[in-house]
C-alpha cells in the first residue's frame, strides 16, 4: 500500500531465476540478438566465457518491483539511474532489494527516493542505482 | 555505421515500433512480470536500444557493455501503441584500451509527446581495433 510507505523502510524484496530460456525470450521481446546473449559458441570464446543476460534484463526486474509497489505512476513519472556492475548468466539467482531513503515535497507533490541494489547468489552486485517514485499529495 | 563514424552529435535515423501485444507477451514471460494493460517503461527503452545496437557494426569477436542508464519517465504507453525513438551521440570518450558512447534517447508516442528520456553509456573494449 503506498500510504504504507515511510522513509528508510526497505520494499518487498524481489528473487529471480536467470534461465536461457528468458534470455531468448528477452532477445525476441526486444530485438536484441547480440551473440553474447543468445549464442553459446560465440559466448564461450568471449572474456565471459559463456552467455550472459542482457543488462536492462537485470534491470526490468528493478523497474517491476517499483511498479509493483507504486503502480501506474512508475509509468508515468518515474525516475531510474542504474549502473550495471556485475554480468548475470543463465543459473543465477537474482535478489532485488530497495529502500526508501527518503520521501520529498516537490511542488505539493511526495516523491520516494529509494536506492536499490541486484545482487546475485554470491552476494555479488549486479547491477545499483537509485529510483524516485510519485506518491499521492502530501504524504510523508 | 562502424564505431569510428560515430561522433558527438550523430543522430541515428528515428525508429518506430509497434508494442503489440504477442511482443510485450513475450517480454512479460522473459521478466516473470504481469500485462496490466500498459507497457512496462523499459520493455520501450529495451527496444530502443536494441535497435540502436543493432545498427552499429563492431570488429568480429568485439562485445559491447551496456555500462549505465538513466532515464525518467513521462507518460504510460497502452499496448498497441507505437512509439518513436530518437537517439543521438552525446559523448565519445577514450579510456585506455575502452571506449565509451554516451547516447541521448527520447522516445515519443504517435502524438508526438515524450514518453521517456533517458542516457546510456555503452563500453567496448578498443584494443582490437589497435592491434
Amino acid at each position: 500500500m503506498l500510504s504504507d510507505i515511510r522513509e528508510g523502510m526497505a520494499l518487498p524484496p524481489v528473487v529471480k531465476q536467470i534461465t536461457q530460456e528468458k534470455i531468448n525470450l528477452y532477445a525476441e521481446a526486444s530485438g536484441d540478438f547480440n551473440p553474447i546473449h543468445v549464442d553459446e559458441s560465440f559466448a564461450a570464446n568471449t572474456p565471459f566465457g559463456g552467455t550472459i543476460a542482457h543488462g536492462m534484463l537485470n534491470l526490468a526486474y528493478v523497474s517491476e518491483m517499483m511498479a509493483s509497489v507504486f503502480g501506474q505512476d512508475w509509468s508515468s513519472s518515474g525516475r531510474l539511474r542504474a549502473k550495471f556492475k556485475e554480468v548475470a548468466r543463465p543459473g543465477d539467482t537474482l535478489t532485488i532489494n530497495s529502500t526508501v531513503n527518503s520521501i520529498e515535497d516537490r511542488d505539493g507533490v511526495s516523491y520516494a527516493d529509494c536506492s536499490f541494489e541486484v545482487r546475485n547468489q554470491k552476494d555479488e552486485v549486479v547491477v545499483a542505482g537509485e529510483a524516485t517514485a510519485k506518491l499521492s499529495r502530501g504524504q510523508k | 555505421m562502424n564505431y569510428e563514424q560515430l561522433t558527438p552529435g550523430y543522430e541515428f535515423p528515428p525508429t518506430s515500433y509497434e508494442l503489440s501485444a504477442s511482443l510485450i507477451s513475450k517480454y512479460m514471460q522473459a521478466i516473470d512480470g504481469r500485462v496490466n494493460g500498459f507497457v512496462p517503461p523499459l520493455a520501450i527503452t529495451a527496444c530502443a536500444i536494441a535497435t540502436m545496437a543493432g545498427s552499429i557494426s563492431l570488429p568480429p569477436g568485439t562485445v559491447a557493455i551496456h555500462a549505465s542508464q538513466d532515464l525518467e519517465f513521462f507518460k504510460a504507453v497502452p499496448i498497441g501503441a507505437t512509439v518513436e525513438c530518437h537517439i543521438r551521440v552525446s559523448q565519445k570518450i577514450a579510456r585506455g584500451k575502452m571506449g565509451m558512447l554516451i547516447l541521448q534517447l527520447e522516445i515519443l508516442d504517435q502524438g508526438k509527446e515524450k514518453v521517456q528520456a533517458g542516457k546510456a553509456t555503452i563500453a567496448l573494449p578498443t584494443e582490437e581495433r589497435d592491434a
